[in-house]
């Protein structure tokens, strides 16, 4: 009995100093993590806005009877776009689901659903493989689409040329896809219809 | 002191011979500069998660040693994470996402159990070093050919102007895809391992 708390204790002890210098490494390094995304953040919303002006961030109050839309559950936030003070389009903050779980992406959409650029963010996908997804040259096959152009939701809808670079990362290609495409869909039916 | 450190390099080289850390060595292999950096990662780690099994290896009571080994290689690892995300924000863009692939690393485990526990801290430091080179440079050599064959590129460090991209005339254009993928992985490293036993069997003979 004596033996069994005397190895319990030691392992315990361990586990204490690990946690106490993790803590103590953690105080140091969060701040500075939390000021790199921040900056990160800022970069991939002035490259999907065009050059409208971003004011207003709002966190989305759907417009489905339930109060929240299931189809739409993957948009956190958005920021409406301007353009000479009349509004022009919105950048969403989505999460997608990819390969190595959820991916943060910044979408920015003219008021008519089209992908103006996008970018994403956190994410755990395989480099070499869905980290490709980070360049981007990635998000060029969407750019315009949304509107008249439909966004492609397969591969068999990419041009060859294109449909080549995602081989091996098909998972991480149709979450990009989808949230791109949901988030069209958002900014359609939600946003700009219930204004009119 | 030397031959703990050669025999992690040859006699011993944890891919090729007593085949340790195979997930995460065939997952990342894709691209050279991906090897280079999972290598880096694993040096680091081995260094830290040895030196701490060496001394406390007195400590630690028999029964309750692999969870210990646990703690101690997991807290390595999350704070390499931390500091690298903190200070090195670019480096952690490209290699972040190795990083806690190296706690299940067996090759890690491993060298607690077989080595660092019953030797002293500066054999251990040296066997750490040597099996974290010879780690790396077979993930390297496993790379280099799947990169070549897959692609037709080599992935180095992007420095100034250069993207750190050498493409490969003549294969850049009909790469055998096959070789990015997994299954090219599990046929190059095959391919590596029955050269490398061919040629260990052939010094035996002669």
């Amino acid at each position: 009995m004596r033996n069994i708390l005397k190895i319990s204790g030691k392992l315990a002890l361990i586990c204490a100093v690990a946690a106490i210098a993790l803590a103590f490494v953690n105080q140091i390094t969060a701040p500075k993590i939390e000021a790199y995304n921040k900056e990160k953040l800022i970069q991939a919303l002035s490259a999907v806005s065009k050059n409208y002006n971003i004011s207003e961030i709002c966190i989305p109050v759907y417009a489905g009877e339930s109060g929240t839309d299931l189809e739409f559950s993957s948009v956190n936030e958005y920021y409406t776009l301007t353009g000479n003070g009349i509004l022009a389009g919105y950048i969403l903050s989505v999460t997608a689901n990819g390969y190595g779980g959820p991916m943060d992406m910044i979408i920015g959409y003219e008021k008519n659903g089209e992908v103006i650029q996008a970018r994403l963010l956190k994410n755990a996908e395989t480099p070499g493989l869905g980290k490709e997804a980070e360049k981007s040259e990635y998000m060029e096959v969407f750019l315009s689409k949304g509107a008249s152009d439909p966004i492609p939701l397969k591969k068999n809808q990419l041009p060859p040329e294109r449909a080549d670079a995602i081989s091996g990362a098909t998972i991480t290609f149709s979450g990009v896809a989808k949230a791109l495409y949901s988030g069209s869909e958002f900014v359609k039916t939600q946003l700009t219809d219930s204004k009119k | 002191m030397l031959k703990e450190f050669t025999k992690g390099i040859f006699k011993e080289n944890p891919i090729f011979i007593i085949v340790l850390g195979l997930c995460p060595a065939l997952g990342v292999s894709s691209k050279l500069i991906n090897a280079i950096g999972m290598g880096a990662g694993v040096i680091f780690v081995l260094l830290g998660s040895n030196i701490f099994v060496s001394l406390l290896k007195n400590f630690i009571p028999n029964k309750v040693r692999i969870p210990a080994y646990v703690v101690i290689i997991a807290s390595f690892v999350t704070l390499v994470e931390m500091v690298m995300q903190a200070y090195l924000p670019s480096l952690f863009e490209s290699l972040g996402v190795f990083v806690p692939l190296i706690v299940v690393n067996c090759l890690i485990l491993g060298r607690a159990e077989a080595f660092a526990n019953k030797n002293s801290i500066t054999a251990s430091i040296f066997d750490a070093l040597g099996m974290g080179i010879g780690f790396t440079l077979s993930l390297m050599l496993i790379a280099l050919f799947r990169e070549v064959l897959g692609a037709g590129t080599i992935t180095i460090m992007a420095i100034g102007n250069f993207d750190g991209v050498i493409k490969i005339p003549g294969i850049y254009n009909a790469p055998a895809r096959v070789f990015g993928l997994s299954a090219g992985a599990l046929l190059v490293m095959g391919y590596l391992k029955a050269f490398f036993n061919w040629y260990s069997s052939r010094k035996k003979v002669s």
